[in-house]
């Protein structure tokens, strides 16, 4: 029976569906994580640690493990571990994208620089240090614009700024959130050290200077969609492309409502998907799952990000393929390298709602929901925060409250019914001084609708 | 009896499970899960089954017989073949589950203590490590019913706790154990030793 390296730091939203597929699909597994699992010693063929920081050393290790357990294939299961697995297929020899690549696409900078050169369609952009004047780099801005952290994934330190001051007070947030980042342990490896990764993955020195360097970039306007597509020896695949209805145009980048199939054109679809496929190309991407985040301007689609991996938090619940196949099925047999069609995604519109954090606080009740899943068209609503769990909204915080999963005839009734469900819940946060990085407000605890 | 008699009906379960609901009793009043092919070895009906392409387990209940199915696989297709199954099992006089398959497997008794050994030997000392606890809610027949508490409910690694830690050691320690059903309420859990995020 083959064998699966899953690669699943022990904060990923992607735990369930990823160990759910290789059950199902009957392979064996060995699961690698960054901590130690409590239970490792009993199933040292099943439970491993390495540090993901360390892409060579990790690497490394699984050579040496793979002489007791041989390996078949090496999945990663979010952004955190592509850079290590694409160092431990290098050295398995297994289908696997570039550590360039997949190092590229892990840092905003590098990114822009190969779509620059490829000549992709995105938003022009500037590197910057947090040490540099701020008065002085106002002055030099094109407004409005946008500061991004080279490396934190959901919009986590995005901020639009339309002016100087709003840029300066931009800056100094993110610099707080940068340097809250790299003073949490459990953050430490989503840094942007990838970006200091080399072509054997090893990290060098200067992962504390690009931990202080940020983006300052074009705000791009018009709609945005994202794009889930398979890689296979370079070829794109789209799998979904999603509408996200909701305006992204700041101060804050939250992602909310995704939808498919999209309503747009049929040749609009056709020029975001080979704007994506190019911006693969430049990257050097070549296997595996890819997410994309596309603006349409004015002039024609504008690449944000291409990601090699797939559609995060729980969000892919909401696909499925032919036979019933989920997306990390698909990806599994994609990594084992299985001579296989890759199925059409099942035909029935469908969406997922990631439910924002509204306030700072911490988690006390939630309301409504029965009332929320009952829905028409609403398959399931998951609340992933936990009572009593303290909430950090954007731009400093990266976790949802949960999430609302749809189906309908047409993506206008699966947009309906997710807004509906979410007008039904209630979430009871309580303030707190810690949780509140503006304005420290203590009063009582208040009621959050669940209106965006 | 005549096979077009038998009433069966399909509810899936999960893309990768679905339940068919005899209008008889196939096995009356008892339940066995079989894990592989192998472990239907010697039992009809299971291994009628397991002759279709793309089953993967089958748990059969009184009148429920649970099958899932790999990725591959159609529902449509394989779900006539294994009506098909059921119905030539039912026209046989064959044993739906063999004496065999339950020589090697303890009394449910015997299986709940011998569970809640490795629990409290192996198990939870372990997760205590993470303020967690694993309870034995109840064994029936060869299936287990475990609750996760403590660190454990709602944390973002609780799967993998499950079936690489606590599935691992107790079919390594109890013969014959079938499904090991997770019965916890995780989104109630306030406490998890990790929550996930995006990072």
């Amino acid at each position: 029976m083959p064998r699966v390296l899953l690669l699943l730091p022990t904060t990923t939203y992607r735990t369930e569906a990823f160990v759910g597929a290789a059950t199902r699909l009957g392979v064996d597994v060995t699961v690698v994580s960054e901590q130690p699992n409590t239970l490792a010693r009993l199933n040292p063929a099943g439970l491993l640690t390495l540090d993901f920081k360390d892409s060579q050393k990790a690497a490394q290790r699984v050579v040496e493990f793979s002489t007791s357990h041989g390996i078949d294939a090496v999945v990663p299961v979010d952004s955190q571990v592509v850079v290590v697995a694409a160092a431990i297929s290098a050295a398995l020899g297994l289908r696997h994208n570039s550590i360039e690549s997949v190092t590229a696409a892990h840092d905003k900078h590098l990114m822009r620089e190969r779509f620059k050169q490829a000549g992709v369609p995105a938003p022009q952009s500037t590197l910057c240090s947090l040490d540099e004047d701020r008065a002085a780099l106002a002055g030099q801005v094109d407004f409005p614009c946008v500061v991004k952290p080279l490396s934190l994934a959901a919009s986590q330190g995005v901020i639009r700024a339309d002016d100087e001051s709003q840029f300066i007070r931009a800056v100094g947030r993110l610099q707080a959130i940068l340097e809250r980042q790299h003073g949490m342990p459990t953050a430490s490896c989503s840094t942007s050290v990838s970006a200091c990764a080399d072509k054997r993955g090893r990290m060098s020195d200067s992962s504390s200077t690009s931990s202080r360097q940020f983006l300052v970039e074009q705000f791009v306007g018009g709609p945005e969609v994202a794009l889930e597509g398979m890689l296979t020896r370079g070829e794109l695949r789209v799998l979904a492309l999603f509408d996200k209805p909701d305006p992204l145009d700041g101060p804050f980048f939250e992602e909310t409502i995704y939808v498919t199939p999209s309503r747009l054109a049929a040749e609009k679809q056709k020029a975001i998907a080979q704007c994506a496929e190019q911006a693969a190309r430049a990257l050097g991407l070549t296997e595996g799952p890819i997410h994309a985040e596309v603006r349409l301007a004015k002039d024609g689609p504008s690449v944000i990000e291409v990601n090699s991996r797939s559609i995060g938090g729980l969000c892919s619940r909401m696909l499925r393929f032919e036979t019933g196949m989920s997306l990390e099925e698909l990806i599994i047999r994609h990594a084992l390298e299985e001579d296989f069609e890759l199925p059409e995604r099942q035909s029935q519109a469908t969406g997922v709602m990631m439910i924002p954090t509204a306030r700072a606080g911490r988690l006390i009740e939630v309301h409504g929901l029965d009332e929320a899943k009952a829905v028409s068209g609403i398959e399931d609503v998951t609340i992933s925060a936990h009572l009593g769990q303290r909430l950090v909204p954007l731009p400093e915080g990266s976790r949802y409250l949960g999430f609302i999963f749809a189906r309908a005839d047409s993506p206008e009734a699966v947009e309906a019914a997710l807004r509906e469900s979410h007008s039904k819940l209630k979430f009871v946060i309580e303030p707190t001084n810690d949780c509140t990085r503006e304005g420290g407000r203590t009063s009582p605890a208040e009621e959050s609708t669940g209106a965006v | 009896m005549s096979q077009s008699e038998i009433s069966i009906t399909g509810e899936p379960v999960s893309d990768a499970t679905c339940r068919f609901t005899v209008d008889r009793p196939v096995y009356p009043d008892k339940s066995f899960a079989f894990l592989s092919k192998e472990a239907a070895d010697n039992s009809p009906l299971a291994s009628r089954l397991f002759e279709i392409d793309g089953i993967t387990r089958v748990v059969i209940s009184h009148d429920q017989v649970t099958v899932n199915k790999s990725a591959q696989a159609d529902w449509p297709v394989i779900g006539k073949s294994i009506g098909t199954a059921i119905r030539a099992h039912l026209a046989s006089d064959d044993p739906a589950v063999s004496d065999a398959a339950w020589e090697n497997v303890p009394s449910s008794e015997e299986m709940r203590e011998q569970v809640q050994h490795v629990l409290d030997t192996d198990i939870n000392p372990s997760v205590a490590e993470h303020g967690g606890v694993i309870r034995l809610i109840d064994v029936k027949e060869n299936q287990v019913f475990i609750q996760m508490g403590g660190g454990c409910q709602g944390c973002g690694q609780a799967d993998v706790t499950l079936k690489f830690g606590i599935e691992n050691s107790i079919r390594a320690a109890v013969p014959g154990v079938g499904d090991i059903l997770d019965v916890t309420d995780h989104a109630s859990g306030r406490n998890p030793y990790y929550t996930p995020s995006t990072k």
